[in-house]
């Protein structure tokens, strides 16, 4: 994988990570416009993902998808059989200090159970880039769960495009932790297409310093008696700006469905600049849609019955902090997400807390967790083979 | 009767004010046939001073420039964008005599129970004696009072406000908000100012109604309100009758001053014929420990922009909005409210509610911007939607910018349509399916009606159920 | 005699499933008529059914009322032909005042219609017979309103419409003693000023101490399965359902 230095010829992806409903410009929360590596791959063989995957919408759009699928050095494939319901973890590896790009298809066939994780980690002080573009489909009675984090460090730009085609009675646990990143960029999809789908989606992110968080989350209820859970909570400090469209598109046909979105974010920092936009689109009668926005700082009571146990203001919100490590510790139930997250509580928390955190929740770190899961690797590899 | 019907004529009414000829040498730019010649001359026709004729040439030059955005928003396609000038000139504004009005719009005023006299002046055939007497009347109350009522042309005529017009004017809707503001300041003409005196609160209302029938036009009128220190006032725009108009372009401008310790209630009832195109700019700046209140029933219109924008400017500035919008067969409206915390303290709370039926659309767009030194701020939006069918649609795209971090800011919205149970409920006890529909929207529109003058909210009811029966043109 | 309500053969059922299977029930004018059975049985459905909920849909039988066949006429037909259904949770409705509403349906029926003076004091007259407050006139109706304030709102409007059948469903249920003591001082009133018609809808025998009644009626799973007269309530105090599950499980085996 090339790295990204000053002198590699870049390109502008303009107005990326659009919601499908948009809003007055001048406002400037539509979109993001990112400048990002173009290598050149000339002569190079690629493994592309099978045409099937052309049809899942992704988060961030088609622009990203051509720019990631021009980028990465091929396609990463992976087919969990039918009624499989023990596949191992299939691990999206982004290096962000090798400025890696990859595209993942991942297809849970009927009946089956698949969990898909995706990693962006990285240390280093050098500006990169790193990127996954991840589409999944999942086909009638499956279930996913997808893991992602971005824990890599404030030189790193990140970009993250997710789409999910579901059939009829298919569900989908959606969980992310954005711990860091000089820019991170996240759209996610997910389409309902059949009947009885199901989507719980939850973010969890942290901004600090100058950081930009740029988050587009879709949800597609075009089946009968869909359920859309969607959730964000964050935490910003310092002067880090954030810009949240969450969009929920009811659609004529789907009756019967439920939507509902919410966000709660701390604001602590004096510079933070905090944006939002829950949008909800209907064209079917019989659906109900919710949203609900909560933003505030911690209530001042709230910091009150802190600091009379003992706490600063500072240690005090902190709290809020420390549970969203937590949060993550817990649910990046796999080696290499768990060695991230940990690496950047370390970052954040400082060593100590963050050795207590793994500690309180009585987890060990692999000795092997900065390798790819070599079950799921072979997996892949297998994969590839058999559809060349 | 007859008689009375015969003075509904109001003779000297001035229809030529557009009435000039196009010119067409030089002005390739102004392909769209609005000229600054144009512009010129409704100036002049208005005697105006320097200071206006600069305003609209320049706004004119702006409006070329300007693009309407391309990402979002209805249609403006049925717009004749390039003879923009024919939307501006008398002949086509509004119905020449009875018989071009249109049937459906006659047969609105019919089963809104508007009285035959009011009729012709509604459809723009002619102005209405009683208006003048009761605007004239309403005039001299309110003067008593150190009010000022009037137009802005007769403003500016007046040595003693043309200053203060001057001073207000254009200054908090710039020409360079949107391509339409450019177009409204351009060829501006008509609408109230008002001018309430420190301390002075007006017992009732004021209304437009009258004064737009005794003095016609309306299509792009200003209005400008200033609410001095300790002052209260409600004004109270539009009405449920459907204005028609064969040039179907509204775009208008609210400007309203509401000064330090002061109150401003703004209610509107629009119902424009739905063949108009309504982009409608209104605008408050509310200072320290005032408050400004919106109440707005809209109705009609095929396609609609409207966001009324308060900006709490001072110290404990707080704002309410309630609203509810109506689309039914081929509306687009897109509507909602905008609102820039600046000072400390300041507080909002607005209350919208949208209902579409019949394949009508619906969109709801607000923004909430808290600004970096707007300690405390506090903003709650709530946004409800009824669906009554499933051929319609209903969007809400909410925004926010929040950038002190000790604001709090919440926003829920919701969207649904009316449960089998409720109507089941209300059928069994007697009320037809339609009956228990209407009911049921009523009660659904009842937070705008509450803060309605009763007449209006009664209006507004019955608007409810004609839309209801679907019947309307 | 010819009946007031007459069901004959009724089966009915969501898009779903089949809930009510061949029944057979009559009231006649001014009776009181009890009907019991456990949880599920589908009371609740059968009062739903008679009042013409869309939701469910007849798949045999007829319902006969006042003479006319109304087994296909929307519900506010047969609410104008004298049937009223007093709901185990009413809706909010909001932005519709209680008194206003109230006044709406009372204009409708052509035998009730009276001046605003007369129509306020008959709400008067009816809220002292029940010891009701007139507070919530004012609110809007049910919105906000307790369990009990809402089965009182019931109890008003039961008066005030004057129907010749009113169907009570678990009207009892879930209330403190004093919104049951509204709720029983409206059965009396209707039953002494009305003359009318009651099916009680209830698996609670403690609201029927007080009522005189004249027929028993037991659902189970769908089905009625035994009828009697008013002693059969206390049988059911004494002994549950059990006896009548049995039975309606071997009449179902009978039929498969």
């Amino acid at each position: 994988m090339a790295s990204y230095t000053a002198e590699e010829p870049t390109v502008t992806l303009e107005r990326v990570n659009t919601p499908p409903a948009q809003t007055w410009n001048y406002l400037k929360t539509n979109d993001i416009t990112l400048t990002v590596p173009k290598l050149s791959r000339k002569g190079d063989v690629y493994f592309a993902l099978p045409r099937l995957f052309d049809k899942v919408e992704t988060g961030m759009g088609q622009k990203v998808t051509d720019w990631v699928t021009s980028q990465a050095a091929d396609s990463t494939y992976v087919e969990v059989k039918a009624g499989e319901k023990n596949h191992a973890p299939i691990v999206v590896d982004v290096d962000s200090n090798a400025g890696t790009v990859q595209d993942a298809g991942v297809l849970v066939r009927q009946g089956a159970s698949a969990t898909v994780v995706v990693v962006a980690h990285g240390t280093s002080a050098e500006p990169q880039t790193s990127a996954a573009l991840v589409r999944i489909i999942v086909e009638e009675g499956a279930h996913l769960s997808l893991v992602e984090v971005v824990a890599t460090t404030d030189a790193h730009h990140h970009l993250e495009s997710v789409g999910i085609h579901a059939d009829a009675g298919a569900t989908l646990d959606i969980r992310q932790f954005l711990l860091g990143a000089g820019v991170t960029a996240l759209g996610t999809c997910a389409t309902l297409a059949g009947d009885n789908g199901r989507v719980s989606l939850q973010t969890h992110y942290l901004g600090e310093h100058e950081q930009t968080l740029d988050i587009n989350h879709v949800v597609r209820m075009a089946g009968k008696n869909g359920r859309a859970e969607v959730h964000e909570n964050g935490i910003l400090n310092d002067s880090a700006r954030k810009s949240l469209r969450a969009t929920i598109d009811l659609i004529h046909g789907g009756s019967g469905s439920k939507g509902n979105e919410a966000e709660t974010v701390l604001v602590n920092g004096d510079g933070v600049v905090n944006k939002t936009m829950p949008v909800i689109l209907c064209d079917e009668d019989d659906v109900q849609g919710n949203h609900g926005a909560t933003i505030g700082s911690v209530e001042p009571e709230q910091i009150d019955y802190l600091m009379d146990r003992g706490l600063s203001r500072d240690e005090a919100t902190n709290l809020f902090v420390r549970a969203l490590f937590d949060d993550a510790l817990i649910e990046a139930d796999q080696p290499l997400a768990r060695k991230a997250v940990f690496e950047r509580a370390q970052q954040v928390l400082g060593a100590e807390v963050a050795q207590n955190l793994l500690d309180t929740l009585g987890l060990e770190l692999a000795a092997d967790a900065g390798e790819k899961d070599a079950d799921a690797q072979a997996t892949a590899t297998a994969t590839k083979e058999s559809a060349d | 009767m007859a008689e009375k019907s015969k003075r509904t004529q109001v003779e000297d009414v001035d229809r030529s004010l557009y009435d000039f000829v196009k010119s067409e040498e030089g002005y390739e730019r102004y392909a769209d046939g609005l000229t600054p010649d144009i512009v010129r001359a409704i100036s002049a026709k208005k005697d105006e001073p320097q200071w206006m004729l600069d305003l609209r040439l320049k706004a004119l030059e702006i409006y070329q420039d300007k693009q309407m955005a391309s990402n979002w928003g209805p249609s403006i396609a049925g717009l004749d964008m390039d003879h923009i000038s024919t939307y501006v000139s008398p002949k086509t504004k509004q119905a020449k005599d009875w018989n071009d009005v249109p049937k459906d719009i006659k047969d609105t005023f019919e089963r809104l129970g508007i009285p035959e006299a009011e009729r012709e002046s509604l459809a723009g055939v002619g102005a209405q004696y009683d208006s003048e007497i009761v605007y004239h009347n309403m005039r001299e109350e309110v003067a008593k009072q150190g009010v000022v009522y009037t137009t802005i042309e007769d403003a500016i005529h007046d040595p003693k406000w043309e200053p203060v017009v001057r001073e207000y004017f254009g200054t908090l809707i710039p020409p360079t908000d949107h391509k339409f503001a450019a177009l409204h300041y351009a060829v501006w003409s008509g609408g109230s100012f008002v001018y309430v005196p420190e301390g002075v609160h007006l017992d009732y209302p004021l209304q437009s109604y009258f004064r737009l029938n005794a003095q016609g036009a309306g299509q792009f009128e200003h209005t400008l309100i200033i609410v001095e220190p300790g002052a209260d006032l409600h004004f109270i725009e539009g009405c449920s009758a459907p204005k028609y108009y064969e040039a179907n372009l509204h775009a208008g401008a609210v400007e309203l001053f509401v000064k330090d310790h002061a109150r401003l209630r703004y209610s509107t009832i629009e119902n424009w014929s739905k063949n108009m195109y309504n982009l409608n700019t209104k605008r408050a700046t509310v200072g320290e420990d005032s408050k400004m209140e919106w109440v707005s029933g809209s109705f009609g219109s095929h396609v609609s922009y409207l966001y009324p924008t308060t900006i709490l400017k001072g110290d404990r500035a707080s704002c309410e909005y309630t609203g509810i919008t109506f689309s039914g067969a081929t509306q687009d409206l897109d509507t909602g409210c905008k609102f820039i915390l600046l000072g400390k303290d300041t507080n909002v709370s607005a209350d919208a509610k949208s209902i579409s039926k019949d394949g009508g659309v619906n969109t709801f767009r607000s923004s909430v911007f808290v600004g970096k030194d707007a300690t405390n701020a506090r903003a709650t939006v709530s946004c409800s939607s009824l669906m009554l069918d499933d051929i319609s649609r209903s969007d809400t795209i909410p925004q926010m910018d929040i950038r002190n971090n000790t604001a709090q800011v919440g926003h829920e919205a919701t969207i649904g349509r009316i449960s089998d149970d409720t109507i089941l409920y209300l059928m069994s006890r007697g009320c037809s399916e339609a009956e228990a529909r209407t009911m049921v929207v009523n009660g659904f529109a009842d937070p705008v009606s509450k803060e309605l003058p009763l007449e209006y909210a009664v209006e507004m009811n019955n608007l409810i159920k004609i839309e209801m029966e679907g019947a309307i043109g | 005699m010819s009946q007031l309500l007459n069901i004959s053969g009724l089966s009915a059922g969501t898009e779903e499933k089949p809930i009510l299977h061949d029944m057979n029930l009559s009231v006649g004018a001014g009776e009181t008529h009890v009907l019991m059975g456990p949880n599920g049985a589908g009371k609740s459905t059968l009062g739903h059914v008679i009042m013409g909920d869309p939701v469910y849909k007849v798949s045999g039988g007829t319902i006969t009322f006042d003479g006319q066949d109304i087994t296909d006429k929307t519900p506010d037909k047969r609410s104008l032909a004298g049937i009223f259904l007093s709901y185990q949770a009413p809706v909010e409705v909001p932005g519709v005042p209680l008194y206003s509403f109230l006044r709406t349906i009372t204009q409708m029926r052509p035998e009730l219609k009276m001046t605003a003076r007369k129509f306020r004091q008959r709400v008067g007259e009816i809220c002292d017979q029940l010891d009701m407050g007139q507070g919530f006139l004012t609110r809007e109706l049910n919105v906000g309103f307790s369990g009990g304030e809402k089965k009182k709102v019931e109890m008003l409007q039961l008066l005030l419409l004057k129907p010749k059948l009113a169907i009570l469903d678990e009207t009892d249920s879930g209330l403190d003693v004093d919104a049951l003591s509204v709720v029983s001082r409206g059965i009396e009133a209707y039953r002494r000023e009305c003359d009318g018609a009651l099916l009680m809808i209830t698996h609670n025998t403690r609201i029927l101490e007080k009522l005189d009644v004249d027929r028993t009626h037991v659902m189970v799973k769908g089905r009625l399965v035994a009828e009697g007269p008013a002693s059969l309530i206390d049988d059911i105090d004494q002994n549950g359902f059990a006896r009548f599950e049995q039975d309606g499980a071997a009449a179902q085996k009978a039929e498969a």
